[in-house]
């Protein structure tokens, strides 16, 4: 039986056996709990041999499966004989000292403890009962308790009562009124916001407030930044460049649609396969943003597909770690040790994430379309006026012209485009469309080789042309497919070899109308921060990268065309010899450098012409000029000649600025499926190295939970609706547990990233199952489950720790008290440029460079970032606008214990350090914030008993007590005394205010 | 096992009721802890409450020559090389390996520098390394390294972390969570960079899925050696001293009121970085040193270098710190292999040498263990590129590269391992990363197999899952 229908049997049964004995307070019985004590143990010592992986098991025996484990192994012996330990032949060999019998086999080193064998064989004498693991079934939803009117607080006091805890009473309404604006907007309130509050004595005061915070447009920002840590969301790609990349409009996606609320369900969705919706938004796209968060190497000299493996490793981590509650990972490199998943789990869930290309999509959008409106209006204009700046007016111009059709036609020829009758390559797609040109896609690598076979009735021919060009589906527009490292759609031909009945043909000469252009701007020269000096030593010489180059055989020189739009070059390859094209011609082209380099758009042309050149015209015009038939009147020809001679550089410079910078949308980085004609395949790979893959494996959720409807295709949106069918038993659970740890500072299930064996069980398994269900039938609102937590007792506790919590409850599991843990970075830096009347409120944009010690990002990483630190508003966004740089954070939110966007993070580390306290202490920020926040007391109060309190209430809501007010006045006094006045005594006084635990507690 | 997702309010308790295991150490948790009255036994030791075993060494200093140094023109004589310069290697040797940048049927290149037998040991060095020469005899040279990694970001992740990718613990981070911190006041784990950056970035010390406070402190070349360690300019000092006690005066009071241990903490923290912003500049001030010392070690007091570095390191060793990074980046000889090296080693040699010269002159080479080498080696193949105008250079080179160890717990003297004639592959007693990572925790006293931390269900250890060993015949 497959484990699949093991672990759905009896979704009735598990609740009852599962009674959760587990939290971990001191409930002791006699009776083996098989979750907490028995798997544990057969999950480390038995099921390498014994359990779900058919291609490890010995001798016939699995012991994960109940009715398998009271059947008999190969040697015919009852593995467990339930009541009878001493019938039981795992027991037996447990106990053995024989080294030919014992288990684990002697050869192993694995020796079981004798507190395992002591639990084993109470398991086995108490019946040998297996449990369903709580959370690989679907939540069952039971009334809460009664007497309560609020369902959290029922469930929750329930259990205070059984052990004999009362709530506390609720925080005071400044505290609450503080605590509900940190957790909703990630703000501290301003004291006339709390006076407010206090002011409305309506009985629903606190849910009016709770909704006008949920209204407010900074509720998606705070939201938005615990969504990015698992979107290990960055702005740079890691590794050694760690380059900048873009895509801030993700980032800005998801603050817009947590503000609309957008039903998690949706939200999830889109973000998973926002691409295979039917007539996908620019919205939707933006949401795929989400799997283009992984890390880009553009270490000179990676092998890209290997980190193309990694990100999918990543992205499949990610994927578990964030809806599934799943250490899929645990699985890459062979079937999960603990939980149910097998090896091949682990490669067609990749599967299904697997068949995506990776382009930067520019955004459309109404505004877009007047832009490219106005492009085309301009282009005219100027193509218009371009003649009227012919130095000496119409009649030389004309006589100019003449002159130049001349020369052109002289050394133009005629050319047939050569359509492919067979196309080859190592890896890449290539694709021969309608108008003679191949486009290249899919993945590349350093080394890809294109052969091409032509063949044509046609004797003589002197020469082959290559044309490259862009196009839009390329990076950067082509006409290469460079993506990463070098110059982003541009190309690199080192070789090009031309066969005929498997000779080689030899090419006698090369020219590209490109020979000419400064190629300098190339590898080293693209090294990050190199001096101008350096760059050009390290630049090759002028002209290496040239046609010719890819005839010599010297693979490390070649043509090369750089990326950008509106780009046009060809390459004329003439050979020693006329052919006859009737007998077949095979081109292999060669792209190698040390990144890949492929060509993506290009058309090969033939011609018997005597003297074939590259001239760079358009195949239009060359005709035109070769046929001996162009007009003097013929306007393209004259833009062509106005565009491109010497005296009119200068004229025509703003014309060819315009075409190569053609309006572009704001560009950001997306997932899309790729065309039918060029699936990925998925293969597993051996031990979970990417240079052993092995079968190709179909793509399936793992065999142990739901399967994805028998009618579905097995893609990504496939995938992530099942995500949200009603018989997923994880997504619901996973994510109200994560919403419960971001209020209380710990998740029901304090594994926010594991609900599998190895997890923590929930301290509250019911209510944890009702708000799982209560989530699905609001319809995934989040705002909905916000509110129905804040609004709890349970949630508006004072959060006083008193002799008996410690005693009774010192981690606040049972939750008869509020929670107190220190605030995220990014909170503890928004409220201090709240309080100091500093923040903006601007929303959303490219990332900002708030002021951080210089060293930070120009010393100790390779990839440097320009950090120049902003002016303006712009110095004081929140600080989900920080530009977010992998390999050199932002140091104070690192000392805060904000993730780098390096790998996916369900809960961060809440650390107190004496680096903190030096970071709230001394850094220039702080100190800014409280020069403005002195500047701000002064203004707004006259004594010092009103600047002090006012102080107050900024940095923590409340009034100072009569005692803090001595120390306060104290201190004032005593740097009086040390001459201390005016603005520096009180700035003296708010850098103390600003460092106070209070400010960046929880309250 | 230990329990993953320690704070602070845990270590109260246990101590509180004398409880099992604690994992508090690193940054100066010493202090932490004696400030708020914990236990002296607890409070020194990381999460062992004992070594696994007797310890020989309790600092680490590894100098890390990122970029890659050249194993061929420094420990690794070829003569072969010379002999068959200019030819390629047979495809049988190259195997399957992937390069950087060369095509696999590059020619060989040979040594550019003469080698001659030194010290007693009479272990074999290139002329670059005339310092390193007048210590030979303590250090233990593993001629027989190899590394999964040929991409420098992902190698020296490795080497730091046992894994590629970024998010594991760095092995300064193993070592602090293990063993604590003895430094007074000063952080636990320090790195510093003397050269143009390192590639793996801040992954190379963070301290992955371990409690962020065992983190690599950076120790920065400009402005502030610890950030934000100086009291901002125009704040007297009485000031700043009067403000860190109101601020835990104002803390102290809100602790009776909350009952919270993390305030405790957090007031420790405060006198913490209030001693540190002495501390630090009294470390960094090497008007202390004699003129000699300076000399020794080549340094410069007033200009950060890779000498002056090591100076610090000593001085951080003096006070305490487990673990010192000191990254040497620039070894990356993709051209002009001798011209490289002679810069390096130019840069490197003399303080290198002097390092452990010091250390034993004080005593303290006994107990410190010195750790020299880079992410991976460079090809017996030349490198050379008409586009990227490279010729003479060497290729990142996994299979095989020379690491070196010195002192605490280690046999001086010692040659370990070997490479084939053409110095492609170890033909002799390999050393795998993981291999070296266990034999830096064997001298510290920990076993590598025992010294894990249980993160999404599993036990991670430093060394990963593939057998390894400790290098036995390395150790005194």
């Amino acid at each position: 039986m497959p484990p699949a229908r093991f672990f759905l049997l009896s979704a009735f049964v598990v609740t009852l056996l599962n009674s959760v004995s587990a939290l971990a307070l001191p409930t002791h019985s006699v009776a083996v709990d098989f979750n907490r004590e028995v798997r544990p143990i057969l999950a480390q010592y038995c099921f390498k041999c014994h359990g779900m992986d058919d291609h490890s098991r010995k001798g016939e025996l699995r012991l994960d499966l109940r009715d398998k484990a009271l059947g008999n192994g190969k040697s015919g012996e009852t593995a467990i004989v339930p009541g009878h330990p001493e019938l039981s032949e795992v027991l037996k060999r447990i106990l053995s000292q024989d080294k030919e019998e014992m288990m684990p086999p002697h050869s192993t080193k694995s020796l079981l403890p004798e507190t395992a064998k002591a639990t084993l064989k109470s398991w086995i004498a108490q019946g040998a009962n297996y449990q369903l693991h709580w959370a690989y079934v679907p939540a069952i939803r039971r009334t809460p308790p009664s007497g309560e009117s609020h369902p959290i607080d029922a469930f929750v006091r329930e259990r205070l009562k059984k052990e004999a805890l009362s709530p506390s009473p609720e925080a005071d309404k400044l505290t609450l009124v503080r605590r509900v604006y940190l957790d909703l907007i990630g703000l501290p309130p301003t004291p006339k916001e709390a006076d407010n509050f206090l002011a409305n004595t309506a009985p629903d005061a606190y849910e009016t407030l709770v909704d006008s915070l949920l209204a407010s447009k900074h509720y998606g920002e705070r939201w938005a930044r615990r969504w990015l840590d698992l979107a290990r969301y960055a702005d740079t790609n890691g590794y050694e460049k760690d380059r900048p990349r873009t895509i801030w409009p993700y980032r800005d996606w998801v603050v817009e649609a947590l503000n609309a609320d957008l039903p998690f369900d949706q939200f999830s969705i889109k973000q998973l396969a926002g691409d295979l919706l039917p007539n996908p938004s620019p919205s939707d796209l933006i949401a795929t943003g989400f799997h283009r968060n992984s890390m880009l190497n553009e270490e000179g000299g990676i092998d890209p597909l290997e980190y193309r493996f990694y990100a999918m490793t990543d992205r499949v981590r990610v994927t578990g770690t964030t809806w599934m509650g799943l250490t899929l990972h645990c699985a890459q490199c062979h079937t999960h040790k603990y939980d149910p998943i097998l090896h091949t789990d682990y490669y067609s869930l990749m599967a299904l994430l697997n068949n995506a290309t990776e382009p930067t999509y520019a955004i459309s959008s109404p505004e877009m379309v007047s832009r490219e409106k106005a492009h085309a209006e301009k282009i005219a204009k100027l193509e218009a006026e371009l003649p009227s700046h012919y130095p000496g007016g119409n009649e030389a111009m004309a006589a100019r012209f003449s002159e130049w059709i001349g020369v052109e036609s002289a050394k133009a020829s005629h050319w047939s485009v050569l359509q492919p009758e067979g196309i080859q390559t190592n890896l890449p797609h290539v694709e021969a469309q309608t108008d003679g040109f191949l486009l290249g896609s899919g993945d590349i690598t350093k080394s890809d080789t294109y052969t091409l076979r032509f063949r044509a009735a046609q004797k003589n021919v002197t020469a082959i042309r290559i044309e490259v060009a862009s196009h839009p589906s390329l990076p950067n527009d082509g006409p290469g497919l460079t993506y990463y490292e070098g110059p982003l759609g541009g190309f690199f031909l080192s070789e090009l070899q031309a066969f005929q009945n498997e000779q080689r043909i030899v090419f006698s000469r090369a020219s590209a109308s490109n020979d000419e252009e400064d190629d300098r701007i190339n590898d080293a020269a693209l090294k990050p921060n190199a001096k101008p000096s350096e760059k050009k030593a390290q630049a090759p010489s002028k002209k290496k990268n040239n046609a010719s180059a890819a005839i010599d055989g010297e693979m490390s020189s070649g043509w090369q065309v750089l990326g950008g739009s509106s780009v046009y070059h060809t390459a004329v390859f003439q050979f020693e010899h006329p052919l006859d094209l009737s007998s077949g011609l095979e081109l292999k082209m060669l792209f190698e450098k040390h990144f890949a380099c492929s060509l993506g758009h290009f058309r090969v042309s033939f011609t018997t012409g005597e003297i074939p050149t590259a001239t760079g015209h358009s195949a239009e015009l060359e005709e035109l000029l070769a046929s001996g038939t162009s007009q003097p009147n013929n306007s393209k020809l004259l833009l062509r000649f106005l565009a491109t001679v010497q005296e009119m550089k200068d004229a025509a410079a703003p014309l060819l600025a315009a075409l190569k910078n053609p309006p572009r949308g704001q560009p950001t980085l997306i997932f899309q499926e790729r065309p039918a004609s060029n699936p990925r395949t998925t293969r597993l790979y051996h031990r979970g190295e990417y240079l052993q893959p092995r079968d190709e494996v179909p793509p399936a959720v793992p065999a142990f939970l739901p399967q994805l409807p028998k009618d579905a295709s097995s893609s990504r949106l496939a995938f992530a609706s099942w995500l949200f069918s009603p018989e997923n038993p994880l997504t619901a659970r996973v994510t109200v547990n994560r919403q419960w740890q971001a209020f209380f500072g710990r998740g029901l299930v304090s594994s926010l990233e594991d609900f599998g064996y190895q997890s923590d069980p929930p301290t509250h398994p019911e209510l944890l199952d009702w708000l799982a269900t209560e989530l699905v039938r609001e319809g995934w609102s989040m705002k909905k489950l916000h509110r129905l937590i804040v609004t709890s007792a349970t949630y508006k506790q004072g959060s006083k720790i008193t002799a008996e919590h410690l005693q009774k409850d010192p981690n606040n599991l049972l939750l008869a008290r509020g929670a107190r843990f220190r605030l995220d970075a990014e909170v503890i830096r928004d409220s201090a440029l709240r309080a100091a009347g500093l923040l903006s409120a601007k929303m959303g944009g490219p990332g900002v460079y708030p002021p951080q010690p210089v060293s930070v990002t120009t010393e100790g990483t390779y990839g440097k970032v320009d950090w120049k630190t902003s002016t303006g508003e712009d110095r004081y966004r929140r600080s989900l606008y920080t530009f977010v740089k992998r390999t050199a954070p932002f140091a104070m939110a690192t000392t805060f214990d904000a993730p780098t966007g390096e790998a996916c993070l369900a809960k961060r580390d809440v650390s107190n350090s004496p680096l903190q306290a030096l970071t709230l202490l001394n850094d220039a920020m702080f100190l800014e914030a409280a020069e403005a926040l002195a500047k701000r007391i002064i203004g707004e109060a006259q004594s010092d008993e009103e600047r002090l309190q006012a102080l107050f209430r900024h940095c923590v809501t409340r009034p100072a007590s009569p005692d803090e007010m001595t120390l306060l006045r104290a201190f004032l006094e005593k740097q009086r005394a040390q001459k201390l006045e005016g603005e520096v005594l009180w700035i003296a006084v708010a850098r103390a205010a600003l460092n106070l635990d209070e400010i960046i507690t929880h309250p | 096992m230990i329990t993953p997702n320690i704070t602070r309010r845990h270590f109260f308790q246990d101590c509180g009721i004398g409880v099992g295991k604690v994992a508090l150490a690193s940054l100066l948790a010493q202090q932490t802890a004696r400030a708020a009255g914990a236990s002296e036994k607890i409070a020194s030791s990381g999460t062992l409450f004992a070594p696994h075993h007797e310890p020989k060494a309790k600092a680490v200093i590894h100098l890390f020559m990122a970029g890659a140094p050249s194993q061929l023109e420094l420990f690794d004589y070829k003569p072969m090389l010379a002999k068959y310069e200019g030819k390629p290697l047979p495809a049988s040797v190259i195997g399957g390996q992937r390069y950087a940048f060369i095509r696999s049927d590059a020619a060989v290149l040979g040594p550019r520098f003469a080698f001659g037998k030194h010290g007693q040991c009479g272990a074999e060095l290139s002329e670059m390394l005339p310092h390193l020469a007048t210590v030979v005899d303590e250090i233990a040279i593993v001629k027989s390294c190899r590394t999964t990694q040929f991409n420098h970001a992902p190698a020296q992740i490795f080497m730091n972390t046992g894994f590629s990718q970024p998010g594991r613990p760095s092995m300064g981070s193993w070592i602090t969570y293990g063993l604590g911190s003895e430094a007074r006041d000063l952080p636990a784990f320090v790195v510093m960079s003397t050269g143009s950056g390192i590639s793996g970035g801040a992954a190379c010390w963070s301290s992955g899925f371990l409690p962020s406070l065992y983190s690599g402190t950076r120790f920065r070349n400009t402005g502030d050696p610890i950030l934000n360690v100086s009291t901002p300019q125009g704040v007297d000092p009485r000031t700043q001293r009067d403000t860190i006690g109101l601020i835990n005066a104002m803390n102290q009071r809100r602790l009776q009121l909350e009952g919270d241990s993390e305030i405790a903490t957090r007031i420790a923290n405060y006198e913490m970085a209030y001693r540190l912003q002495s501390s630090a500049p009294e470390l960094m001030d090497l008007s202390q040193e004699s003129p000699a010392t300076l000399e020794l070690y080549g340094c410069d007091p007033a200009t950060p270098s890779f000498a002056r570095a090591c100076l610090l390191a000593r001085r951080m060793v003096e006070r305490g710190v487990r673990f010192i990074n000191i990254y040497n980046e620039g070894w990356d000889a993709h051209s002009d292999v001798a011209g490289n090296v002679k810069k390096n080693t130019a840069l490197t040699d003399r303080a290198t040498a002097a390092l452990i010269r010091d250390l034993k002159q004080r005593g303290m080479l006994e107990n410190t263990l010195v750790v020299w080498g880079g992410e991976f080696g460079r090809t017996p193949m030349v490198e050379a590129s008409v586009s990227l105008g490279r010729s003479q250079g060497r290729d990142h080179h996994p299979q095989a590269f020379t690491m070196w160890m010195a002192g605490g717990g280690i046999r001086g003297g010692t040659t370990y391992g070997a490479t084939d004639e053409m110095g492609f592959n170890v033909v002799e007693d390999e050393v795998h990363v993981a291999d070296l990572q266990a034999t830096i925790l064997h001298c510290l006293g920990i076993d590598h197999e025992q010294l894990t931390f249980r993160s999404a269900g599993l036990d991670f250890k430093l060394t990963g899952v593939e057998p390894c060993k400790v290098i036995k015949a390395l150790l005194a």
